[in-house]
């Protein structure tokens, strides 16, 4: 499984994408990890209560994890997984 | 007792008899319409909706809000309102940059233009005096050298800002923009157009910030400008960004502070919101080649800023190798890379680049001249032209912009009156990918349902900016909500259109909605204009901002048949993760036409009467 990261996220993982051999079922079970082998990651993702950050989006399969099962939504070994820190624009 | 903020003085320039009138800003209608957008709207109303926009009878107005100028954060934007030869509605158009500010400092709150010179002009605006000056000189040549000529440096290094139009402006494109500082436009609509009509060339202003407002009540003043700023610095959207001492950008830097807008590009393709080959997709395999994080790894030279904002989501890039290497320009912006990007399925930034730094100098829309060439690429896929273009034909895509903004050619004349006119001339309106004859920005709407029902409802014409429903879809900002999901989007809608026209009115930067919302603009109004300003008189301020345009358009002939979606949206699914999904846009409206009280898109006589729009 290859977990790509985006705009601040990427200097903490060292690049634009990690790749799992053996991923885990859950959202939830594979930030916790990710934020386990990359110093700095969690306090960017999850809050002090362990849930997903305001603002931060997780997307799986191109849909919202807070519009599915949030830490506990079901990933494939196929499952495409984009992880976002806070983003916005607008022009 | 006068409102502070506001310079209290109005010029009315009759470019026909070429006379200079000054006047006192009517108090009445700056206490109800707050300035800038919400001010120049009802100066084009009094002017008459029934204007012909081509006419010298148009008006053209510049005008400051009452924040413009001062040192509130952010407040460094100035509104360019007229009637839009595009549209046909009202429209107002924003720039950043300085010369919002010096405006003000030189001593007004608005210029309104009316009439056509015999010969090119310019504007000379000095310490509260306006000079009409021959700009003959100047007359044929693009933005950057026009700014050049008037001697305007970059930013607060100069006391001369200069706004200009550049030859699509001169050659009536239709959706011509004003710019200042090389590269900050007032974009959408078509301003440069009329001004381009009226054979007004440039507006060169002279002021320095010891001409700036200082409220009276300093305390009161610090105390809410002290509160916007520790917002805007803690953002995680808008902290200011820095680097270490590897150029690594430092922990707490905001997304839109470090990447600019174009921070959005891989966000919004990852959902499936991508509009690609002219919306007949909606996701782009090459979307990160254009993206906020490739140009800052590989292309990033500066980061300037606009007066008084520490985001400084400005870029600044150089293109370093291929055909147009040594190009330097700014405003990589989200919409444009988009446009010149995804929509014409093209992923070289080179490109990118390039004929964005063509609309910056011609002075043209971007978003605009994104959509035409895709609509024509997609006209030469389907056979409706004898000259094609291919998909991701960069340098061909480089060609028919200069032709374009000169009108040189049968390709570059048709599309320079828009995508909808060039559509109807090829027999295939249903190429143009556009609301009431503006071209789409860059969120599908049928990935991003709510700006589907902003694009339709939207008083200039498809536009992102009325109601920017992707913070809620797409951010979470105030709460989240399903972007697929049409239920609800219309009353979500109709917050964020008010809570816009009143910080449009103010005139503050937008993205300041993405760390601050009513309670602050009601604090900084409060301690700059002296007036009391509770958060529901934001809103209801605003709601009256949004009727009065609503009320123009429809005294020009726009009703509910008007506030709709080209039916690739409706009938034709997008690609992805939006695999299967449309725009529910009747859904939509209604519930949107509820929460706004119009009936089919018409403001009642008794909502006028509520909002104090008509005695």
């Amino acid at each position: 499984m290859e977990i790509r990261f985006y705009a601040t996220l990427r200097p903490i993982v060292g690049g634009r994408s990690v790749a799992l051999d053996d991923p885990p079922p859950t959202v939830g079970e594979l930030l916790d990890r990710l934020c386990g082998d990359h110093d700095g990651l969690r306090d960017r993702v999850l809050d002090e209560h362990g849930q997903i950050r305001q603002f931060v989006a997780v997307i799986v399969d191109g849909r919202d994890v807070r519009h599915l099962e949030g830490l506990q939504s079901r990933l494939r070994p196929d499952s495409e997984i984009d992880i976002f820190p806070p983003v916005a624009g607008g022009r | 007792m006068a409102l502070g903020g506001f310079a209290n003085r109005v010029a009315r320039i009759n470019l026909s008899d070429r006379t200079v009138a000054y006047e006192e800003l009517d108090q009445d209608d700056a206490r109800k319409y707050i300035g800038a957008r919400g001010l120049g709207v009802k100066f084009l109303l009094d002017n008459g909706p029934e204007t012909d926009p081509a006419s010298p009878d148009n008006m053209l107005a510049l005008v400051n809000g009452p924040l413009t100028g001062t040192d509130v954060t952010m407040s460094g934007r100035l509104a360019f309102v007229t009637k839009s030869p595009l549209t046909g509605t009202v429209t107002d158009s924003h720039m950043g940059g300085w010369s919002a500010a010096r405006l003000r400092w030189a001593g007004f709150d608005a210029l309104l233009v009316t009439g056509k010179a015999d010969s090119p002009v310019y504007l000379h605006v000095e310490a509260g005096q306006v000079e009409i000056r021959d700009a003959s000189g100047v007359w044929g040549k693009g933005i950057h050298d026009t700014v050049d000529h008037f001697g305007a440096g970059k930013g607060n290094s100069t006391d001369t800002s200069v706004m200009a139009i550049g030859q699509a402006g001169e050659n009536g494109v239709l959706f011509a923009s004003f710019l200042n500082e090389d590269d900050r436009a007032a974009g959408r609509g078509g301003t440069g157009a009329v001004a381009g009509m009226k054979n007004l060339k440039a507006v060169v202003v002279k002021g320095t910030r010891a001409g700036r407002y200082r409220p009276e009540d300093r305390e009161k003043f610090r105390a809410a400008q002290g509160k916007h700023l520790q917002l805007i610095m803690e953002s995680p959207v808008t902290a200011p960004s820095s680097v270490n001492d590897d150029g690594s950008l430092k922990e707490g830097s905001g997304g839109l502070s470090a990447f600019g807008t174009n921070v959005l590009m891989n966000a919004v393709n990852s959902i499936g919101g991508l509009g690609t080959k002219n919306s007949q997709e909606t996701q782009f395999d090459g979307a990160n080649a254009v993206s906020g994080e490739t140009i800052r790894d590989d292309f990033l030279v500066a980061e300037p800023t606009c007066h008084a904002c520490p985001v400084a989501c400005k870029k600044e890039v150089e293109i370093t190798d291929g055909d147009y290497k040594g190009l330097k320009m700014e405003s990589f912006e989200y919409e444009p890379a988009w446009s010149l990007g995804a929509n014409c399925g093209n992923d070289d930034p080179a490109v990118v680049a390039k004929v964005i730094d063509q609309c910056n100098d011609y002075g043209m829309d971007a978003i605009e001249i994104g959509n035409a060439i895709s609509m024509y690429m997609e006209a030469s896929e389907r056979g409706y032209v004898d000259t094609p273009l291919d998909w991701g034909d960069g340098a061909g895509m480089v060609r028919v912009a200069e032709e374009l903004a000169h009108r040189s050619s049968p390709i570059g004349n048709v599309l320079a009156d828009g995508t909808v006119k060039a559509a109807e001339t090829w027999g295939h309106p249903e190429i143009a990918m556009a609301v009431k004859g503006q071209a789409i920005p860059a969120y599908d709407p049928r990935a991003i349902k709510g700006e589907g029902l902003g694009y339709a409802t939207s008083n200039r014409g498809a536009c992102h900016l009325r109601g920017y429903t992707p913070a809620s879809e797409l951010l979470g900002i105030p709460v989240k909500t399903d972007p697929l999901d049409w239920d609800g989007k219309g009353p979500l809608l109709k917050i964020f259109q008010d809570l816009h026209a009143f910080s449009d009115s103010l005139d503050l930067c937008k993205f300041s909605a993405f760390a601050v919302g009513a309670p602050e603009y009601a604090a900084l109004y409060e301690s700059v204009v002296g007036l009391p300003m509770t958060e529901e008189d934001v809103m209801t301020a605003g709601e009256r901002v949004y009727n009065l345009e609503r009320y123009y358009n429809n005294r020009a002939g726009f009703g509910g048949e008007h506030d709709s979606l080209p039916s690739r949206f409706l009938e034709e699914p997008g690609s992805g993760p939006a695999e299967g999904h449309v725009c529910e846009l009747d859904q939509m409206k209604a519930q949107y036409y509820e929460a706004r009280g119009w009936d089919d898109g018409v403001v009642p006589e008794a909502k006028l009467r509520e909002l104090q729009i008509v005695g």
